[in-house]
């Protein structure tokens, strides 16, 4: 196979499978490719995406491998393309809040980077103590908790530096928060699992970090009076950064509230002043409502917003689902899945992320059941005006629960997108557009 | 135009003009020439093209019908809002139909529980916070042209404002469209939801400036009006001290809403117009809007003026009711109309620059205005950095409207060069396409026309806009230069 020593040549580092060489360390790729590059450079990149390109080879970029389970799988790729190893900060200017970073960058790394300046990239995706990368982030467009008041990386996202099939180096976007010239191309690299471009850079908006924290922890005997509590909330003259409503299951494992039918977690960041007076007037809207009533800002309440941003990827289950949905129908969304027999005698256990209009929804259950559950959601959703995707499939279920739900009228443009990017599908289509 | 354009052009003309008749009925067919005067250009009125029909569809299947005539015959077609946009993107094209949306300015459904509403394009900015304004609700991009301008074209132009320093820009603000495409297909692409899965469309479709279709349905996203709103006006004797300070407010933590810059020459013009209360002997104003729950301002405000004092600050004037507060913002958005008062005729500039090279920059656009002898009004976001000069010229002066220009196109590079962009929220459209390239290089232009090929492969929806050169979608991946239409054929007239 020249073309192996051909690609070795290209790139500082790689690694060959079965061939005895040292293993400088790759992840559980769930695929087993031909060989691992580890390239050190963006030009690195394009020779090995020119090349790729010219000779009809797919591709698959990672970073942290942290995120495989969502999506399809990948149909055995020929080279796994590790961005491992471009982690580079290559600018922050702290007066104008703005950061370009290499997307093999952790994300903690990266936080832990601004966060000298006392500043904040406020994206807490799953899988960030398992080592998410910048990458990964853009190109899952995954988020956590925090998204509530600052959106997803969707918002952040201002410039990106791509390979693009071809290997051909583009920079697109900025370094400035508002700038309309051309298309938002970065924007549409975030949540297309690297099927477009190979993204190597990317300049995010930051935020300032705030002084004062407090978490709040709302228990609740019904799921009429959270409900009522939720809508209050959303209505209140507050601005929390985050807001969760847990099921019964999740309240008991988050270890929140004993014995609660439901709780509501939030969390207030600004001036001491201000988190009071927040709390003060959640307390009154929801007194009537609560069973209990908690105010931490110790060390559990890190505990808390860790469990609540890896609900539900952390989890062994048949599958895990993300459910976009009107905000009203997130509120209810734990009442319509309660009351349903068509999840009797499956394990479920839900996180609701309302003011994003976000249901999170783990399953634990036997194969027949788990596809019936799946079905359900499915039309549920589809009720209900909204999206799904599903993730963390069991193997034995791929093919029967689809990964994506319904794109509608979006999947032709999609695909034309697809088509123009990346017109020999070099780049592992399959992820979101399935075979066959 | 050549003979056998102007030939074939005669020989259609009247077939689809009777086509389009027939689709919409006669009083939403503009054909008589001195009706098609008022569609020759939109807010930048120097490029001037008159269209073949300006049409006035009332409903997306209207729309979807005339476009696929449009396919059909190979007709360019430029969709049209309001027409107060400030880069020609709505300029039309000579062999081209216009289609104005004006007659589809219904407001379809208001949901206040899931904080959307739907509109159509032909609905004015400020008319969508009227709709929820009593429920206590807003939608925040708020050009300076809100109550003229139209969603359509907001969407268009990913419009901004002067809150949007807080609250994000249009594309922050749009769940979903509903467009016809450019072969006259209807798709519906995000709606309801405030997250959505698959490539994000959206975020093409929000700021194409009219390339990829027309939008026929946006769901917005509406939001709660903050508890307490605070506006302070403080005054400087030099401008740099105004642009220290914004730096100075959001490093210490605080996100204002907007915070607004007039140098004294603005000041000056506005003053002598809507008589806001502005200092006219200041050398610069700083506008600082704070806002968000009652507490939160509440330390805020003596925060802030602290630091406009450490700054340099000679004055600062907290508003001391609404009223005021709102004329403190019909001064700031009077700006652009107030220079007339003071010039027979100014050019406004779009460009945006790091926050951190505000000093360098406006020092550098005193120099060329020193340079080419005209005088330069700055008003500008100062919170995102964007600028908006204003060079004022007589253009009763011969030459001087050129010269006008060329500075303008100065100080873009200016802010090009400072790692800033040509355009924060007026967008590329026909005036600015030229400058593309300084942001730019040739292959990331070609990626930019993968998106418009996968939407509009014929090259018919508003033309001759954004790429600084043609291009043809000759297959997927690859390109071809300058043979769609020669740079005669689409150049407006400049007059």
């Amino acid at each position: 196979m020249s073309y192996i020593k051909e690609l070795c040549r290209m790139v500082s580092g790689f690694h060959v499978p079965g061939s005895g060489d040292t293993d400088p360390g790759v992840p559980e790729l769930r695929f087993s490719p031909k060989i691992i590059l580890y390239p050190e450079t963006v030009e690195e990149v394009s020779s090995v995406m020119g090349f790729a390109s010219q000779s009809g080879i797919r591709v698959f970029p990672f970073a942290g491998a942290s995120k495989l389970f969502l999506g399809n799988p990948v149909i055995a790729p020929v080279v796994a393309l590790s961005l491992g190893r471009l982690r580079r900060m290559l600018f922050h200017e702290p007066s104008d809040m703005v950061s370009t970073v290499e997307c093999g960058m952790e994300v903690r790394e990266f936080q832990k980077a601004v966060g000298r300046e006392n500043q904040l990239f406020p994206v807490d995706p799953p899988c960030l103590a398992s080592g998410a990368t910048v990458g990964g982030l853009v190109s899952t467009n995954l988020c956590g908790p925090m998204s509530t008041r600052y959106g997803t990386c969707r918002e952040l996202i201002l410039g990106a530096k791509a390979v693009r099939a071809d290997g051909e180096v583009i920079n697109l976007g900025g370094k400035v928060v508002k700038n309309v010239a051309g298309y938002d191309i970065p924007k549409l690299m975030t949540g297309s699992l690297g099927t477009l471009c190979v993204l190597v850079e990317a300049t995010f908006r930051l935020y300032p970090h705030q002084p004062c924290s407090t978490t709040l922890v709302l228990g609740f005997h019904n799921h009429v009076s959270c409900s009522r509590a939720a809508r209050a909330v959303l209505a209140a003259d507050i601005v929390p950064t985050c807001f969760e409503i847990l099921d019964e299951r999740l309240s008991s494992e988050f270890e929140v509230a004993s014995g609660a039918k439901r709780s509501i977690l939030l969390r207030f960041d600004s001036f001491e002043e201000a988190v009071a007076e927040q709390i003060k007037q959640v307390r009154d809207i929801t007194s009537e409502q609560t069973s209990s009533f908690v105010k931490m800002n110790d060390e559990r309440s890190c505990k808390l917003w860790d469990s609540a941003r890896e609900f539900p990827f952390s989890r062994k289950a048949a599958f895990s689902s993300k459910l976009a949905l009107p905000i009203t129908a997130s509120i209810e969304f734990l009442s319509d899945i309660e009351s349903n027999s068509a999840l009797s005698g499956v394990e479920v256990r839900c996180l609701v992320r309302p003011a994003r209009g976000v249901a999170l929804v783990s399953v634990v259950a036997p194969d027949e059941e788990a596809v019936a559950a799946s079905v359900f959601l499915q039309d549920l959703v589809d009720s209900l005006r909204g999206r799904i995707m599903f993730s963390g499939i069991r193997p034995e279920l791929v093919g029967r629960v689809k990964a994506w739900g319904d794109f509608g009228e979006s999947l032709t443009l999609m695909k034309g997108i697809k088509k123009r990017f990346d017109p020999a599908d070099i780049l592992h289509g399959e992820k979101i557009f399935p075979v066959g | 135009m050549d003979s056998q354009a102007a030939e074939i052009t005669t020989r259609s003309k009247s077939r689809i003009a009777s086509e389009l008749v027939r689709i919409l009925g006669p009083g939403a067919v503009i054909s008589a020439e001195d009706e098609l005067v008022a569609y020759e250009s939109d807010g930048l009125t120097g490029y001037r093209v008159k269209p073949l029909f300006v049409v006035l569809p009332s409903s997306t299947e209207d729309v979807s019908r005339v476009v696929a005539l449009c396919n059909r015959e190979k007709v360019p077609f430029v969709p049209r809002g309001a027409g107060t946009g400030l880069s020609g993107g709505a300029l039309p094209s000579r062999e081209g139909i216009v289609i104005s949306l004006s007659k589809m300015n219904r407001i379809l459904d208001v949901d206040i529980p899931n904080r959307v509403v739907v509109a159509e394009p032909g609905v004015v900015n400020i008319s969508v916070t009227e709709a929820v304004s009593a429920e206590g609700f807003y939608y925040a991009p708020d050009p300076s042209s809100q109550i003229v301008c139209t969603i359509g074209g907001n969407v268009a132009e990913n419009s901004g404002g002067v809150h949007c320093l807080k609250y994000g820009v249009t594309t922050n603000h749009v769940l979903g469209v509903e467009m016809v495409l450019p072969d006259g297909d209807i798709v519906t692409i995000g709606g309801p939801t405030p997250e959505s899965f698959g490539y994000d469309l959206l975020s093409l479709v929000v700021g194409s400036e009219g390339l990829l279709g027309i939008v026929t349905k946006v769901f917005l996203r509406i939001i709660k009006k903050p508890q307490m709103v605070k506006t302070l006006l403080a005054s400087f004797e030099r401008i740099e001290d105004a642009g220290a300070s914004v730096s100075a407010i959001i490093s210490s933590g605080v996100i204002p809403a907007g915070m607004e810059i007039m140098d004294n020459l603005s000041i000056n013009a506005v003053e002598s117009t809507v008589g806001a209360g502005y200092p006219t002997d200041a050398g610069a104003i700083l506008l600082v809007e704070l806002d968000g729950p009652g507490a939160e301002v509440s330390v805020q405000v003596p925060a802030v003026s602290r630091i406009l004092r450490e700054n340099g600050a000679v004055e600062i004037k907290l508003a001391a009711d609404e009223s005021e507060r709102q004329l403190f913002w019909k001064g700031r958005k009077s700006a652009f109309a107030a220079m007339g008062k003071i010039s027979p005729g100014y050019y406004v500039q779009d460009g945006v620059i790091p926050r951190s090279s505000l000093a360098r920059v406006l020092g550098e656009i005193g120099e060329l205005s020193k340079r080419y002898g005209l005088r330069v009004a700055n008003v500008f976001h100062a919170g995102d950095g964007n600028l908006h000069p204003l060079v004022l010229y007589d253009p009763g002066v011969e030459g001087e409207s050129e010269k006008a220009e060329e500075l303008s196109g100065e100080i873009l590079r200016a802010c090009v060069d400072a790692g800033g962009s040509i355009t924060g929220e007026h967008g590329v459209g026909f005036d600015k396409k030229r400058f593309l390239p300084l942001m730019f290089n040739e292959q990331e232009i070609d990626t930019m026309n993968l998106v418009r090929c996968a939407f509009d492969e014929e090259g018919l929806c508003n033309p001759g806009k954004v790429f600084p050169t043609p291009r043809t979608c000759v297959e997927p991946g690859m390109h071809k230069h300058g043979s769609e239409t020669s740079p005669a054929k689409e150049m407006g007239e400049l007059f």
